[in-house]
């Protein structure tokens, strides 16, 4: 029996859940030796800004029990650099690429969804509202209003689906969540990194030259899963469901919790072939259950489980 | 064998086979299940534990021969105080070599000393193995006197041992200094900076992935921000922003 990892989310045909996450992939082409990207569904590329960012000074990465602490700090080529740079050479990877874009103020959402609407190579957008280590900004995800006037910007702009990427460490995350949805977002992408730190006890300073950085990996995994659960209670919205998924069992348990698509982040990082183990290991996983297509298991956490016969 | 957190994961298995340790510092002996394809002298392995912590750490090669991996570590942090405390017969895990070969950066008419600091004679052991003809000779810095177990009798010659004759490694460089021969160095940022201009050093970063996906390495240089993983470890000394680091 064949399995069918196939989703149709957003208008698109994804071969199978498995999305790269923002930042750990790059843009990919350091992945492409390791990775069959043809495999996986789909890459949510490095946030771009309109600016082009050094990012922050290191130490930009430190462990934590479960987990790890980045603060790299959006480093990416500016909207001019990703035009004239990456763009031309998206082509070499074989898979649904993402767009990710990050500005500082209006205008410069709506410059960068103008030109991530031009991009032919890019069918989707997702807005990250919730970069965790950004100094002195205020992230847009911890604020309705604000989240609110960014989409219906993006939304004025583009006909392309707009994915909301949210910050799991705010008060309401479904409140958040619900305005993203009726300023016209397509889909939500739940999470990010959780601000987080460590201090050096024999310097007496924080490790990350930042100070802070947003924690990634499986410690934030219990926490971004509820608010996938939460949110799919009450929206009829797909999602992107990451935080923490190191395999085949974590991605299942966020497409149970009611995610559509699963985004692998911090484990890229330690192996760069994770994702297409984890993928076989979901197969098989429906091979044993004996479901014929992934879809069928979204969100069955809401639905009972699995019935016991 | 033993199981991994990570459940998926399909990186190399690496088993402890021998270490020999003095005080923070030790040669640790792994035996790889499968090869890594031609390593070269400054390219590293990211070495993990089959437990916490979750990331792969970069290490220099030492040196490597038929799935034999050599790693000389300073003990400094979880992982690294992992792998001293591990029972021989340990399994940890590789992937590698990642970074870029000595060679394919220096000026090869040249021949050059190598100047290590600490665990940052790593690099300079491999290279001086694989590329004698490009070794003019070796100065390994360190601190403590009680090293010295930890070596030979022809390697001792190379030690420059700080508590011993109140010379750093760099004290030693500046006698030899000569314009034919070039410098290779890889040690801690303070012993970097204070080399002479035309070096080449090479660079220790905290890295994520270790094949330039992540940024985490970035180093800032007189052509921009570069990543120590992807576009080094080696670099010229006067390109690099030495501030930023």
């Amino acid at each position: 029996m064949g399995v069918d990892l196939s989703i149709e989310v957003f208008g698109i045909q994804f071969k199978n859940p498995i999305v790269l996450a923002s930042g750990p992939a790059g843009f990919g082409f350091e992945l492409q030796p390791y990775l069959d990207f043809s495999k996986i569904g789909a890459i949510t590329l490095k946030t771009i800004t309109v600016k082009p960012r050094d990012g922050n000074p290191p130490p930009r990465l430190v462990d934590a029990y479960g987990g790890i602490i980045n603060s790299i700090g959006l480093q990416n080529p500016g909207i001019k650099g990703f035009i004239t740079e990456i763009v031309p050479e998206l082509n070499k990877l074989d898979t649904i690429k993402i767009g990710s874009i990050a500005g500082f103020n209006l205008e410069e959402w709506q410059l960068l969804v103008e030109e991530m609407d031009k991009i032919k190579e890019i069918p989707l957008i997702e807005l990250n509202l919730s970069c965790p280590n950004i100094k002195g900004k205020r992230r847009w995800a911890e604020d309705v209003k604000l989240t609110q006037e960014v989409v219906k910007t993006a939304r004025e702009l583009t006909n392309k689906p707009i994915i909301v990427k949210l910050a799991p460490d705010v008060t309401d995350i479904i409140e958040i969540a619900k305005a993203a949805a009726e300023a016209g977002a397509d889909g939500l992408t739940i999470g990010n990194g959780i601000q987080g730190m460590r201090i050096n006890v024999e310097t007496g300073l924080p490790v990350l030259k930042l100070k802070t950085g947003g924690l990634g990996g499986p410690a934030i995994k219990p926490i971004t899963l509820a608010r996938v659960f939460k949110t799919s209670e009450v929206l009829d919205i797909p999602i992107i469901g990451i935080g923490g998924i190191m395999n085949w069992q974590d991605a299942l348990e966020y497409a149970m919790a009611g995610a559509s698509l699963l985004g692998i982040g911090t484990a890229v990082m330690v192996d760069p072939k994770s994702p297409t183990a984890i993928l076989s290991g979901i197969e098989a996983f429906l091979k044993r259950k004996k479901i014929e297509r992934f879809r069928d298991i979204i969100g069955i956490a809401h639905r009972g489980g699995f019935s016991v016969s | 064998m033993a199981k991994l957190y990570t459940g998926g994961i399909v990186l190399i298995e690496a088993e402890l086979k021998k270490k020999r340790i003095s005080g923070d510092y030790g040669f640790f002996i792994f035996k790889l299940q499968e090869e890594i394809e031609n390593p070269d002298a400054g390219q590293f392995v990211m070495l993990k534990a089959p437990d916490e912590p979750i990331l792969a750490k970069p290490f220099s090669i030492y040196s490597y021969k038929n799935r034999e991996l050599i790693l000389f570590i300073k003990r400094v942090g979880r992982l690294t105080g992992r792998i001293f405390s591990s029972p021989i017969g340990e399994i940890f895990y590789v992937r590698g070599p990642h970074g870029n070969p000595y060679v394919s950066s220096i000026d090869l008419t040249k021949r050059y000393i190598l100047v290590g600091g600490g665990s940052g004679i790593s690099p300079l052991n491999f290279f001086s193995e694989l590329h004698p003809e490009l070794t003019y000779t070796k100065l390994y810095g360190f601190k403590e006197g009680h090293i010295r177990k930890l070596f030979n009798e022809n390697e001792q010659k190379h030690l420059v041992i700080e508590e011993e004759t109140g010379h750093t490694v760099v004290d030693v460089l500046n006698e030899l200094i000569s314009k034919e021969v070039g410098i290779i160095a890889c040690g801690p940022i303070p012993m970097l900076k204070n080399l002479p201009k035309n070096a080449y050093v090479s660079l220790e970063a905290v890295m994520g992935c270790g094949i330039g996906t992540c940024k985490s390495c970035a180093v800032k240089t007189t052509d921009g921000i570069k990543l120590v993983c992807k576009d080094g470890p080696l670099f010229r000394k006067e390109e690099i922003t030495w501030e930023w680091i």
